[in-house]
């Protein structure tokens, strides 16, 4: 046989392999798409998860709590004291002391609404399938029910403007919420004498619960994060989960020395930027699942052990 | 052995002639035939085979891939030929014939190039064995190419000046490496299949190396995929070479010496002063971002466009052809920004067109014979070593004249980010446009300071239309890059605070280039900042002493 029959048979053999192959690749392509189809037609099984508390969450609802107001929680108007007294509180950090002169200060904060539970995984990888956000790949990868990490405090943020844009154009939000973010308040982190007073409320208490530690209270001295709520806490003042540990909480609030400021801080810019988080995490021990514990980061740290909460408020 | 039918014979014998043509009747030539000979491609083969067993081939399996699959098609290519070969009894010619100036002198004056280049940007040196691997693929390649179309083979250097001049100018990112061997291949097949008659003489029409980098610009600015080579990075790093202007005006001089392109370039470089110094002075802002030519075209008029065999040999056409590629260069440079293409492109894309124009302006000037004026200065049709000369020292005088005022290796205005900030106050032209181009450069480059100008420009839309949501992307890139001010802008974007940029900022600023600033004293950074008219930064220097 000459070399050229033998090209011949070679390209004969080649074109086969090239029809054998496109038959291969229609084949899997067809399959992708019946079973793409298949899951999407699916009952809604998935479309809502529990938590460990069994509360709904609405798969509809932007996976937000089933309740009247998507699991925001109202904080009166009122003043609280925030800051540490280590007299009362020996753990307390030297950033907790409100002054030179003082150990803890008064806040009068007005009304606002708080998330009850820490922004979920189902939530935030709605955000970024509804908007193509390119997010940390890990920050999707967990349980949907667990609190997200991974973000950064940019994410955080700009999980809450979408958020406050859908809610506030869509028929299913609660309409004392629409109204609400109609009328000028806006769905954003919260600040840290808001996150504070959310956590112990108005009578100074070390923790969420009370002055001790309480394993069965919430996830800290762990070793992983666990689903929102799972936790039951009676005693917490506003019925919010998590206030300790679990993760930390971005707040919108620039690292800086107390007393606290609710303005920003524009007054030094030139300082490279940290911002407060707040409440410690699964793997802190009990001194930083203190109410009043002020950690802070980079404003682009995505870690295993940062999630976040959001407020309704009046800026 | 077997005798060729007279049909084929004859065929063979005019595809011979083809290869003689190359050769000037005076010159003296050996030739080496046989079978044996297959060994040599093989033996070129096999050692591009071997370099990708090394370890720099191995850190990327794209690159193992695209060394496989070029040995590949050249083994396969081989086999098919030794078989032929066999079968019709027709043995190959290796034609030796004394080695040509214009490809070991280039040759030389290219590696010149990449060692004091690559002697300040380490991406050369990592580049080194690949240049040398793309030199034993090319002869592998052209030898089999020539042999595929008739029986001989020029050996000779060749390769190299093509090789070399090809990466002087662009070469692909390690995941697209396969594409730098097909880029070779294309220029090797321009210069055997795309041919004219020129002179008598059966001759390639375009520069192989300008013909292949034209047509892979053209497909990268068509399918918007630049990011896939160095070519941007090659054309700004030349700079960080101390005195670059220098050094290639003076590896220029060796080129115009032994092959009297003087009036090419020397044209080229004074049409593109000049219309630099024209465009200043009327608008008040340099037509080309940092420098009056930048210095990757400036290397270009040396070593791209003024290849002898495809530019015009008579004086008057080399002087017409140098003026074209100035004009074609500046022109190109608004026409690739207008699009949004990158501007590096200039130098690339005139240049086969320029190699089609040759014949017609050296007819063209054909009028001019005998006009002794023109003769007097050296600009008579027939060329003459005297005269080239003679202009090679009017080239000397003017570049001298262009550094003393500091246009060449001195630094510029355009280098300087708030000289553009006062061009865009000031409504000069492109001044914001430049602007938006810089801080994008540098906010990729990782300076928060930029992102957050950037963010500020869309969220003020004063310089450009407002666009809130691109507002809130820089500002977020600001703020992850730890400037303060970006993350209270992105919190409340309705008053937009802008900072002085830190240290950090300034290192990546004044880069000019890519000089690593990283590790430069902050005393002398700021001084630095102060020079390219900062002026916290030359508060911060008085602060200092």
């Amino acid at each position: 046989m000459g070399y050229f029959s033998v090209i011949k048979v070679g390209l004969t053999a080649l074109r086969a392999a090239s029809v054998f192959a496109s038959v291969g690749i229609a084949c899997v392509v067809a399959l992708e798409v019946l079973i793409t189809s298949a899951l999407a037609q699916q009952p809604d099984s998935t479309a809502s998860i529990s938590s460990g508390k069994s509360v709904g969450f609405l798969a509809d609802n932007f996976y937000l709590p089933n309740d009247s107001m998507l699991g925001f929680v109202e904080v009166p108007a009122g003043t609280f004291q925030m800051g540490s007294n280590p007299l009362i509180d020996p753990m307390a950090f030297e950033n907790e002391r409100w002054s030179e002169a003082r150990r803890q200060g008064a806040v009068d904060l007005p009304p606002f609404y708080i998330s009850r539970y820490e922004v979920t995984v189902a939530q935030f990888s709605a955000f970024v399938e509804a908007t193509g956000y390119r997010a940390d790949p890990m920050s999707i990868q967990g349980a949907p029910d667990h609190p997200v990490s991974y973000v950064s405090w940019t994410d955080a943020l700009a999980y809450a403007r979408w958020l406050e844009l859908q809610l506030k154009e869509s028929v299913q939000a609660p309409t004392v919420m629409r109204e609400l973010l109609q009328g000028g308040w806006r769905l954003t982190l919260p600040d840290e004498a808001q996150w504070e007073k959310a956590a112990r409320g108005t009578d100074g208490r070390i923790y969420p619960w009370g002055n001790q530690p309480r394993k069965d209270r919430a996830n800290y001295s762990g070793a992983t994060t666990t689903a929102v709520g799972s936790f039951n806490c009676p005693e917490c003042v506003y019925g919010l989960s998590d206030m300790s540990g679990n993760v930390w909480e971005w707040t919108r609030s620039p690292y800086q020395s107390l007393p606290f400021d609710p303005n920003d801080d524009r007054e030094s810019l030139s300082e490279e930027a940290l911002w407060v988080m707040r409440g410690g995490a699964f793997s802190d021990a009990e001194n930083n699942a203190r109410s009043a514990v002020r950690g802070a980061a980079d404003p682009g740290a995505r870690r295993p052990f940062i999630g976040f909460r959001l407020v309704i408020s009046r800026q | 052995m077997l005798s060729l039918p007279a049909k084929i014979r004859s065929k063979e014998q005019s595809r011979k002639k083809g290869a003689a043509d190359k050769l000037s009747p005076q010159e003296e030539v050996r030739t080496l035939t046989g079978q044996s000979l297959f060994l040599v491609p093989a033996a070129f083969t096999f050692v591009f085979f071997l370099i990708s067993f090394l370890p720099r081939v191995q850190s990327n399996d794209v690159i193992v891939l695209s060394f496989w699959l070029a040995t590949s098609v050249l083994a396969l290519w081989l086999v098919v030929l030794f078989m032929r070969s066999k079968r019709t009894g027709a043995a190959k010619i290796f034609i030796l014939a004394k080695p040509r100036p214009q490809h070991y002198l280039q040759a030389m004056v290219h590696l010149s190039v990449y060692t004091y280049w690559g002697w300040y940007w380490p991406p050369v040196q990592e580049h080194a064995l690949l240049l040398i691997a793309q030199i034993f693929f090319a002869y592998a390649f052209d030898i089999l190419l020539a042999w595929t179309r008739r029986e001989n083979y020029l050996l000779g250097f060749g390769p190299f000046p093509i090789i070399f001049s090809t990466n002087l100018f662009m070469w692909f990112r390690d995941d697209w490496f396969y594409l730098q061997f097909l880029m070779i291949a294309v220029g090797f097949m321009g210069k055997e299949f795309v041919r004219w008659n020129r002179d008598g003489k059966s001759t390639h029409i375009f520069n192989p190396s300008a013909f292949t980098l034209g047509l892979f610009s053209l497909l990268l600015i068509l399918t918007n995929s630049t990011d896939i080579t160095w070519g941007p990075q090659i054309a700004s790093t030349l700079s960080l070479a101390p005195g670059i202007y220098t050094y290639l005006f003076l590896a220029g001089l060796v080129v115009m010496y032994f092959f009297s392109i003087t009036l090419v370039s020397a044209s080229a470089a004074a049409v593109l002063f000049g219309l630099s110094a024209l465009y200043y002075s009327l608008t008040g802002v340099p037509y080309f971002l940092d420098s009056e030519i930048p210095t990757a075209v400036f290397l270009g008029l040396h070593l791209l466009v003024t290849d002898p065999s495809t530019s015009p040999r008579t004086p008057p056409g080399k002087l017409i052809f140098g003026i074209l590629y100035g004009l074609g260069v500046f022109a190109l440079y608004t026409i690739l920004s207008s699009f949004g293409a990158p501007t590096f492109y200039d130098k690339l894309l005139c240049v086969p067109l320029l190699n089609l124009s040759v014949q017609w302006i050296d007819r063209a000037v054909q009028s001019l014979r005998d006009k002794p004026a023109l003769e007097r200065i050296g600009l008579g049709v027939v060329p003459s070593r005297r005269a080239n000369l003679g202009h090679m020292a009017v080239w000397i005088v003017f570049f001298a004249t262009m550094t003393l005022i500091g246009k060449t290796d001195g630094r510029h205005v355009g280098d300087s980010l708030p000289f553009w900030e006062n061009a865009c106050a000031e409504d000069r032209i492109h001044g914001c446009d430049r602007l938006l181009l810089l801080e994008s450069t540098y906010c990729s480059d990782n300076s928060g300071w930029a992102c957050n100008e950037l963010g500020a420009h869309y969220a003020e839309g004063r310089i450009i239309s407002a666009d809130p949501d691109r507002a809130s992307t820089y500002f977020a890139r600001a703020c992850e890059l730890r400037i303060q001010a970006g993350c209270l802008n992105l919190l409340d974007p309705s008053t937009v605070s802008h900072t002085d940029p830190r240290s950090f900022d300034l290192r990546l600023l004044l880069r000019q280039g890519g000089q690593n600033l990283m590790d430069l004293p902050e005393d002398e950074l700021y001084q630095r900042a102060c020079e390219h008219g900062w002026q916290f930064a030359c508060h911060n220097t008085v602060s200092a002493l």
